[in-house]
Protein backbone atom coordinates (compact mmCIF):
# COMPACT_ATOMS: atom_id res chain seq x y z
CA UNK A 1 0.00 0.00 0.00
CA UNK A 2 2.96 2.23 0.98
CA UNK A 3 4.41 1.83 -2.23
CA UNK A 4 1.76 2.66 -4.13
CA UNK A 5 1.00 5.80 -2.53
CA UNK A 6 5.24 6.52 -2.93
CA UNK A 7 4.48 6.10 -7.09
CA UNK A 8 0.98 7.66 -6.74
CA UNK A 9 3.05 10.83 -5.01
CA UNK A 10 5.84 10.69 -7.46
CA UNK A 11 3.59 10.70 -10.41
CA UNK A 12 1.88 13.57 -9.51
CA UNK A 13 5.03 15.77 -9.17
CA UNK A 14 6.40 13.94 -12.03
CA UNK A 15 3.39 15.32 -13.61
CA UNK A 16 3.02 18.55 -12.66
CA UNK A 17 6.83 19.44 -13.46
CA UNK A 18 6.69 17.67 -16.98
CA UNK A 19 3.29 19.13 -17.79
CA UNK A 20 2.99 20.75 -21.06
CA UNK A 21 1.01 23.33 -20.25
CA UNK A 22 2.38 25.43 -17.37
CA UNK A 23 0.51 28.20 -15.45
CA UNK A 24 1.47 31.26 -13.06
CA UNK A 25 -0.96 33.42 -11.07
CA UNK A 26 1.74 35.59 -9.95
CA UNK A 27 3.40 37.19 -13.42
CA UNK A 28 4.37 40.68 -13.01
CA UNK A 29 3.69 43.30 -15.87
CA UNK A 30 5.02 46.63 -15.83
CA UNK A 31 4.78 49.84 -17.56
CA UNK A 32 7.02 53.05 -17.95
CA UNK A 33 5.56 55.86 -19.63
CA UNK A 34 7.98 58.41 -18.11
CA UNK A 35 9.55 61.26 -19.90
CA UNK A 36 11.99 64.07 -18.83
CA UNK A 37 8.94 66.19 -17.56
CA UNK A 38 6.71 63.81 -15.37
CA UNK A 39 8.26 60.92 -14.02
CA UNK A 40 5.21 59.58 -12.35
CA UNK A 41 3.32 57.57 -15.05
CA UNK A 42 4.67 54.21 -14.58
CA UNK A 43 2.90 51.04 -12.74
CA UNK A 44 3.23 47.25 -12.24
CA UNK A 45 0.97 44.61 -11.93
CA UNK A 46 2.05 40.92 -9.76
CA UNK A 47 -0.83 39.34 -9.63
CA UNK A 48 -0.93 38.30 -13.96
CA UNK A 49 -2.35 35.06 -15.04
CA UNK A 50 -0.16 33.47 -17.37
CA UNK A 51 0.57 30.09 -19.49
CA UNK A 52 2.79 28.30 -21.84
CA UNK A 53 2.56 25.30 -23.77
CA UNK A 54 6.31 23.74 -24.01
CA UNK A 55 5.17 21.13 -26.78
CA UNK A 56 3.06 24.27 -29.19
CA UNK A 57 5.00 27.09 -28.35
CA UNK A 58 1.59 29.04 -26.75
CA UNK A 59 1.62 31.86 -24.56
CA UNK A 60 -0.96 33.91 -23.00
CA UNK A 61 -1.47 36.27 -20.75
CA UNK A 62 -4.52 38.38 -19.12
CA UNK A 63 -3.85 41.08 -16.88
CA UNK A 64 -6.34 42.74 -14.53
CA UNK A 65 -6.36 46.45 -15.57
CA UNK A 66 -7.24 47.29 -12.19
CA UNK A 67 -4.58 46.09 -10.20
CA UNK A 68 -1.98 47.91 -11.91
CA UNK A 69 -0.14 50.15 -8.74
CA UNK A 70 1.31 53.52 -8.75
CA UNK A 71 2.93 55.19 -5.99
CA UNK A 72 0.59 58.27 -7.07
CA UNK A 73 -2.99 57.73 -6.32
CA UNK A 74 -4.38 60.65 -8.76
CA UNK A 75 -2.23 58.73 -11.60
CA UNK A 76 -3.86 55.52 -10.52
CA UNK A 77 -7.51 56.86 -10.95
CA UNK A 78 -6.65 58.71 -14.44
CA UNK A 79 -5.06 55.48 -15.36
CA UNK A 80 -8.31 53.41 -14.79
CA UNK A 81 -10.92 56.41 -15.84
CA UNK A 82 -12.24 56.63 -19.08
CA UNK A 83 -10.18 58.92 -20.92
CA UNK A 84 -7.04 56.07 -20.52
CA UNK A 85 -7.77 52.56 -20.36
CA UNK A 86 -11.60 52.73 -19.17
CA UNK A 87 -11.13 49.73 -16.91
CA UNK A 88 -14.59 49.45 -15.82
CA UNK A 89 -15.46 48.49 -19.70
CA UNK A 90 -12.22 47.01 -20.38
CA UNK A 91 -10.87 45.08 -17.32
CA UNK A 92 -8.35 43.02 -18.67
CA UNK A 93 -5.22 43.60 -20.80
CA UNK A 94 -4.33 39.77 -22.66
CA UNK A 95 -1.89 38.83 -24.78
CA UNK A 96 -2.04 35.13 -26.61
CA UNK A 97 0.67 33.72 -29.02
CA UNK A 98 3.44 31.82 -29.89
CA UNK A 99 7.24 31.20 -29.68
CA UNK A 100 7.80 32.09 -33.56
CA UNK A 101 10.37 29.17 -34.04
CA UNK A 102 10.02 26.60 -31.24
CA UNK A 103 13.33 24.79 -32.21
CA UNK A 104 15.50 27.90 -30.17
CA UNK A 105 13.93 26.50 -27.05
CA UNK A 106 14.60 23.24 -25.59
CA UNK A 107 12.22 22.48 -22.52
CA UNK A 108 13.90 18.99 -22.28
CA UNK A 109 17.21 21.05 -21.00
CA UNK A 110 18.37 23.21 -18.35
CA UNK A 111 19.51 26.20 -20.27
CA UNK A 112 18.69 30.06 -21.21
CA UNK A 113 17.25 30.87 -24.72
CA UNK A 114 16.86 33.99 -26.11
CA UNK A 115 14.00 33.51 -28.48
CA UNK A 116 10.78 35.77 -30.02
CA UNK A 117 7.21 35.40 -29.67
CA UNK A 118 4.38 36.72 -31.88
CA UNK A 119 0.66 37.36 -30.86
CA UNK A 120 -2.37 39.42 -30.67
CA UNK A 121 -1.99 42.20 -27.19
CA UNK A 122 -5.68 43.55 -26.74
CA UNK A 123 -5.68 46.40 -24.70
CA UNK A 124 -8.74 48.63 -23.83
CA UNK A 125 -10.47 46.16 -26.05
CA UNK A 126 -8.32 47.13 -29.17
CA UNK A 127 -5.92 44.26 -30.93
CA UNK A 128 -2.65 44.86 -32.22
CA UNK A 129 -0.46 42.79 -33.38
CA UNK A 130 3.45 42.10 -31.57
CA UNK A 131 6.64 40.35 -32.29
CA UNK A 132 8.70 40.77 -28.73
CA UNK A 133 12.06 39.48 -27.94
CA UNK A 134 11.87 36.99 -24.87
CA UNK A 135 14.21 35.28 -23.14
CA UNK A 136 13.17 31.73 -21.59
CA UNK A 137 14.77 29.79 -18.75
CA UNK A 138 14.34 26.22 -17.99
CA UNK A 139 15.91 24.78 -14.72
CA UNK A 140 15.21 21.46 -13.03
CA UNK A 141 12.04 21.14 -15.30
CA UNK A 142 10.89 24.37 -14.30
CA UNK A 143 10.00 27.21 -17.16
CA UNK A 144 10.70 31.23 -16.56
CA UNK A 145 10.03 33.88 -19.10
CA UNK A 146 11.13 37.57 -19.20
CA UNK A 147 10.53 39.98 -21.77
CA UNK A 148 11.29 43.87 -22.39
CA UNK A 149 9.42 45.72 -25.41
CA UNK A 150 7.75 49.11 -26.30
CA UNK A 151 3.78 49.20 -27.45
CA UNK A 152 2.30 52.17 -29.61
CA UNK A 153 0.01 53.73 -27.35
CA UNK A 154 -1.94 54.86 -30.65
CA UNK A 155 -2.12 51.29 -31.62
CA UNK A 156 -4.78 50.91 -29.14
CA UNK A 157 -6.49 54.25 -29.33
CA UNK A 158 -4.97 56.04 -26.42
CA UNK A 159 -4.16 59.65 -27.21
CA UNK A 160 -4.64 62.52 -25.58
CA UNK A 161 -3.06 65.94 -24.09
CA UNK A 162 -0.60 64.91 -21.68
CA UNK A 163 1.20 62.55 -24.59
CA UNK A 164 0.89 64.87 -27.33
CA UNK A 165 2.45 67.29 -24.07
CA UNK A 166 5.34 65.00 -23.46
CA UNK A 167 4.15 64.62 -19.93
CA UNK A 168 3.21 60.60 -21.14
CA UNK A 169 5.46 58.68 -23.36
CA UNK A 170 3.88 57.24 -26.36
CA UNK A 171 5.59 54.50 -27.02
CA UNK A 172 5.97 53.04 -23.06
CA UNK A 173 8.30 50.41 -22.11
CA UNK A 174 6.79 46.65 -21.06
CA UNK A 175 8.69 44.66 -19.11
CA UNK A 176 7.21 40.93 -18.47
CA UNK A 177 8.52 38.08 -15.83
CA UNK A 178 6.69 34.64 -15.08
CA UNK A 179 7.89 31.64 -13.14
CA UNK A 180 5.54 29.31 -14.33
CA UNK A 181 4.76 25.81 -12.61
CA UNK B 1 8.20 113.03 -13.53
CA UNK B 2 7.86 109.25 -13.21
CA UNK B 3 5.92 106.91 -15.24
CA UNK B 4 2.22 105.29 -13.67
CA UNK B 5 1.95 102.06 -14.56
CA UNK B 6 -1.65 101.01 -16.04
CA UNK B 7 -3.79 99.86 -13.51
CA UNK B 8 -5.00 96.99 -15.44
CA UNK B 9 -1.71 95.43 -16.50
CA UNK B 10 -1.04 95.69 -12.67
CA UNK B 11 -4.24 93.19 -12.11
CA UNK B 12 -3.29 91.00 -15.07
CA UNK B 13 0.40 90.58 -13.75
CA UNK B 14 -1.65 89.52 -10.29
CA UNK B 15 -3.64 87.37 -12.07
CA UNK B 16 -0.95 85.38 -13.75
CA UNK B 17 1.21 85.17 -10.40
CA UNK B 18 -1.84 83.53 -8.49
CA UNK B 19 -2.02 81.43 -11.12
CA UNK B 20 1.51 79.97 -11.25
CA UNK B 21 1.71 80.46 -7.29
CA UNK B 22 -1.77 77.87 -7.35
CA UNK B 23 -0.12 75.50 -10.19
CA UNK B 24 2.50 74.93 -8.54
CA UNK B 25 0.72 74.22 -5.04
CA UNK B 26 -1.82 71.90 -7.23
CA UNK B 27 1.57 70.03 -9.16
CA UNK B 28 3.41 69.72 -5.93
CA UNK B 29 0.35 67.99 -4.17
CA UNK B 30 -0.21 65.68 -7.25
CA UNK B 31 3.46 64.94 -7.34
CA UNK B 32 4.16 64.27 -3.83
CA UNK B 33 0.53 62.60 -3.05
CA UNK B 34 1.21 58.83 -1.69
CA UNK B 35 -1.43 55.94 -0.94
CA UNK B 36 -2.10 55.78 3.01
CA UNK B 37 -1.25 52.77 4.86
CA UNK B 38 -3.47 49.88 4.52
CA UNK B 39 -3.24 49.38 7.81
CA UNK B 40 -4.97 52.55 9.00
CA UNK B 41 -7.71 52.55 7.48
CA UNK B 42 -10.61 51.14 8.44
CA UNK B 43 -12.22 47.63 6.03
CA UNK B 44 -15.28 48.79 4.16
CA UNK B 45 -16.57 45.04 4.58
CA UNK B 46 -15.80 42.22 6.11
CA UNK B 47 -15.99 39.08 4.48
CA UNK B 48 -15.09 34.84 5.01
CA UNK B 49 -13.10 34.07 1.87
CA UNK B 50 -14.99 31.54 0.11
CA UNK B 51 -18.53 33.52 0.70
CA UNK B 52 -16.89 36.30 -0.51
CA UNK B 53 -15.36 34.47 -4.00
CA UNK B 54 -18.71 32.85 -4.67
CA UNK B 55 -20.63 36.27 -4.59
CA UNK B 56 -18.14 37.18 -7.69
CA UNK B 57 -19.27 33.62 -9.11
CA UNK B 58 -22.82 34.23 -8.70
CA UNK B 59 -23.24 37.99 -10.23
CA UNK B 60 -19.62 39.36 -11.24
CA UNK B 61 -20.95 42.53 -12.45
CA UNK B 62 -23.05 43.48 -8.85
CA UNK B 63 -19.89 41.95 -6.72
CA UNK B 64 -17.48 44.32 -8.45
CA UNK B 65 -20.10 47.18 -8.06
CA UNK B 66 -19.91 46.41 -4.54
CA UNK B 67 -16.19 45.76 -4.08
CA UNK B 68 -13.97 47.78 -6.41
CA UNK B 69 -11.42 50.02 -5.06
CA UNK B 70 -13.61 49.61 -1.31
CA UNK B 71 -11.15 48.57 2.10
CA UNK B 72 -11.83 44.95 2.77
CA UNK B 73 -11.11 42.57 4.90
CA UNK B 74 -11.01 38.69 3.99
CA UNK B 75 -10.79 35.80 6.37
CA UNK B 76 -10.12 32.67 5.47
CA UNK B 77 -6.85 29.69 5.28
CA UNK B 78 -4.29 29.98 2.67
CA UNK B 79 -4.25 28.07 -0.01
CA UNK B 80 -1.18 28.73 -1.68
CA UNK B 81 1.80 31.34 -1.39
CA UNK B 82 2.96 31.94 -4.96
CA UNK B 83 6.67 33.65 -5.03
CA UNK B 84 6.95 37.04 -6.83
CA UNK B 85 10.64 38.06 -7.19
CA UNK B 86 11.96 37.75 -3.80
CA UNK B 87 8.51 38.00 -2.22
CA UNK B 88 4.98 36.18 -2.15
CA UNK B 89 1.32 36.75 -3.19
CA UNK B 90 -0.82 34.80 -0.71
CA UNK B 91 -3.90 32.99 -2.08
CA UNK B 92 -7.68 32.09 -1.13
CA UNK B 93 -9.14 29.03 -3.41
CA UNK B 94 -12.29 27.96 -3.80
CA UNK B 95 -11.34 24.50 -4.44
CA UNK B 96 -14.92 23.49 -5.60
CA UNK B 97 -14.37 26.09 -8.90
CA UNK B 98 -10.64 26.89 -8.76
CA UNK B 99 -11.86 30.43 -8.38
CA UNK B 100 -9.53 32.78 -6.19
CA UNK B 101 -8.87 35.79 -4.12
CA UNK B 102 -4.91 36.60 -4.52
CA UNK B 103 -3.54 39.51 -2.20
CA UNK B 104 -0.60 41.70 -3.45
CA UNK B 105 1.00 43.29 -0.11
CA UNK B 106 2.04 46.99 0.77
CA UNK B 107 5.53 47.50 0.56
CA UNK B 108 6.01 48.28 4.39
CA UNK B 109 3.84 44.90 4.62
CA UNK B 110 5.62 42.57 2.81
CA UNK B 111 7.49 41.21 5.71
CA UNK B 112 4.36 40.21 7.06
CA UNK B 113 3.90 37.25 4.70
CA UNK B 114 7.41 35.74 5.21
CA UNK B 115 6.45 33.31 8.34
CA UNK B 116 2.76 32.68 6.30
CA UNK B 117 2.27 28.73 5.70
CA UNK B 118 -0.68 26.95 3.58
CA UNK B 119 -3.10 26.31 6.10
CA UNK B 120 -2.73 29.03 8.22
CA UNK B 121 -6.15 31.04 9.48
CA UNK B 122 -5.51 34.72 8.31
CA UNK B 123 -7.19 37.78 8.26
CA UNK B 124 -6.18 40.32 5.39
CA UNK B 125 -7.12 43.65 4.40
CA UNK B 126 -6.88 45.64 0.83
CA UNK B 127 -7.77 47.81 -1.38
CA UNK B 128 -10.18 44.83 -4.37
CA UNK B 129 -9.09 45.82 -7.64
CA UNK B 130 -12.54 43.39 -8.61
CA UNK B 131 -12.34 40.47 -10.69
CA UNK B 132 -12.06 39.02 -14.16
CA UNK B 133 -12.75 36.26 -15.64
CA UNK B 134 -9.30 34.00 -16.92
CA UNK B 135 -9.87 32.37 -19.92
CA UNK B 136 -6.43 30.80 -19.30
CA UNK B 137 -7.49 28.79 -16.00
CA UNK B 138 -11.74 28.83 -16.30
CA UNK B 139 -12.29 30.58 -13.16
CA UNK B 140 -12.33 33.94 -11.48
CA UNK B 141 -9.57 36.00 -10.28
CA UNK B 142 -10.23 38.34 -7.74
CA UNK B 143 -7.15 40.76 -7.31
CA UNK B 144 -5.86 42.81 -4.16
CA UNK B 145 -3.55 45.16 -3.85
CA UNK B 146 -1.65 47.27 -0.89
CA UNK B 147 -2.29 44.60 1.61
CA UNK B 148 -2.06 44.03 5.56
CA UNK B 149 -2.36 41.62 7.57
CA UNK B 150 -5.02 41.90 10.24
CA UNK B 151 -3.55 42.56 13.91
Amino acid sequence: MKKLQFILALLLVGGSLFAQRKTTTSATVSFDATTSLDALPKAENKTVIGAIDTKTGSIQFEANVRNFTFKNPTMQDHFNGERWMHSEQHPKFTFKGNIVDLSTVDFSKDGTYKTEAEGILTVKGKESKLRVPGTVVVKNGAVSLSSEFTINLSDFGITGVPIDAGKVSKKPKITVSADFK
Amino acid sequence: MTKRRKPWLRTLLAIILIMVVAGAIVYWYVATEKFSDTKDRKAVFTVSALDFIREFQQDEKKANDKYVNKIVTVNGRVSEIEAVDTTVNIKFVDPNSSSYAIFRFQEQHIAETKNLQVGDSVSIKGSCSGSIYSEILDAYSIDFKRCTLNN
